[in-house]
């Protein structure tokens, strides 16, 4: 029984289902080139894009990285929980991390009406226009993810429904939101 | 019914969100109360920064860490590649000014 134990222990797993890490990291392709090109355009022409990230207020990026990092934590403690058996938590963590994510969302969305009242609309400059383009397709991201929040908890509540390898998969889509987040708030807020 | 507690994961949290407020100092080195300028130092900085960050999502979050190899290697090959794209691309501009 004991070995039994260590060698299920020992046995590595793909998280969820192989096809979404295939969407993960071609999803992490694809941004890489958005990424790429962005710095190329800025670094070649900083006095089009310096002036108009200072407009930014980096302590909001922090404090919204802060909430989207409370979230993955939040997810990945529900994928525990689900794994012990305990469906009431697991459902409770899902729950807690639309919660964070919904946080992102108001404080996204705040600052983008405050940046276009300011008059860096989405067309107003090439730093924004960067700006609106990358926070804009990581928030369809986002709001893609309270879909596949809303089919975890569907699942969970349900012992016909429960599959363990379908929250996973649900967990690791979260994660790609917020990861995607870290190296945009870093490219946008921070880079000189 | 009690689950057992993985004490990873907020030492990852904590981890992450000391490194993200790293930024704050980074922003304030860069250029203080002058007008911004160009830094390859900070720019680089903020980037490696942010790959360690998501390799520490990759790991701990996403349990890459208990993956087989072949998921291990390719996420980080990504970051690998990433983190060239990001610095190559942002010197060839800053060459091309």
């Amino acid at each position: 029984m004991t070995q039994i134990k260590d060698s299920a222990r020992h046995t590595r797993v793909v998280p969820g289902q192989p096809d979404m890490w295939a969407f993960v990291l071609f999803e992490a392709l694809i941004f890489t080139g958005y990424f790429s090109v962005y710095l190329f355009n800025r670094a070649q022409r900083p006095d089009d894009f310096l002036p108009y990230q200072a407009s930014l207020d980096l302590r909001i990026g922090v404090l919204n990285t802060v909430v989207l990092l409370l979230s993955s934590w939040s997810i990945a403690r529900c994928v525990e929980a689900a794994r012990a058996g305990d469906y009431r938590k697991a459902s409770l963590k899902a729950g807690l991390t639309a919660l964070f994510g919904v946080v992102f969302f108001v404080i996204k969305a705040s600052e983008w009406v405050h940046y276009t009242a300011q008059g860096n609309g989405v067309t107003s400059n090439e730093f924004f226009n960067y700006y609106f383009f990358l926070t804009g397709i990581h928030c369809l991201h986002l709001l893609i993810g309270f879909v596949v929040l809303a089919v975890v908890i569907y699942q969970l509540r349900s012992p016909l429904r429960r599959s363990q390898q379908l929250i996973e998969t649900g967990a690791t889509y979260w994660h790609t939101v917020d990861f995607l987040w870290v190296l945009i708030f870093a490219l946008l807020y921070v880079v000189r | 019914m009690n689950t057992i507690i993985n004490k990873r994961l907020p030492i990852a949290w904590l981890v992450l969100t000391l490194l993200t407020m790293c930024y704050l100092w980074i922003d304030h080195a860069a250029d203080g109360d002058a007008a911004r300028q160009p830094s390859a130092l900070a720019t680089t900085a903020a980037i490696i920064i942010a790959l360690v960050k998501v390799r520490v999502i990759f790991r701990e979050f996403m349990e890459v860490r208990h993956a087989p190899a072949l998921l291990c290697h390719l996420t980080d090959g990504w970051l690998l590649l990433i983190g060239a794209a990001l610095l190559g691309s942002y010197l060839l501009g800053a060459a091309m000014r």
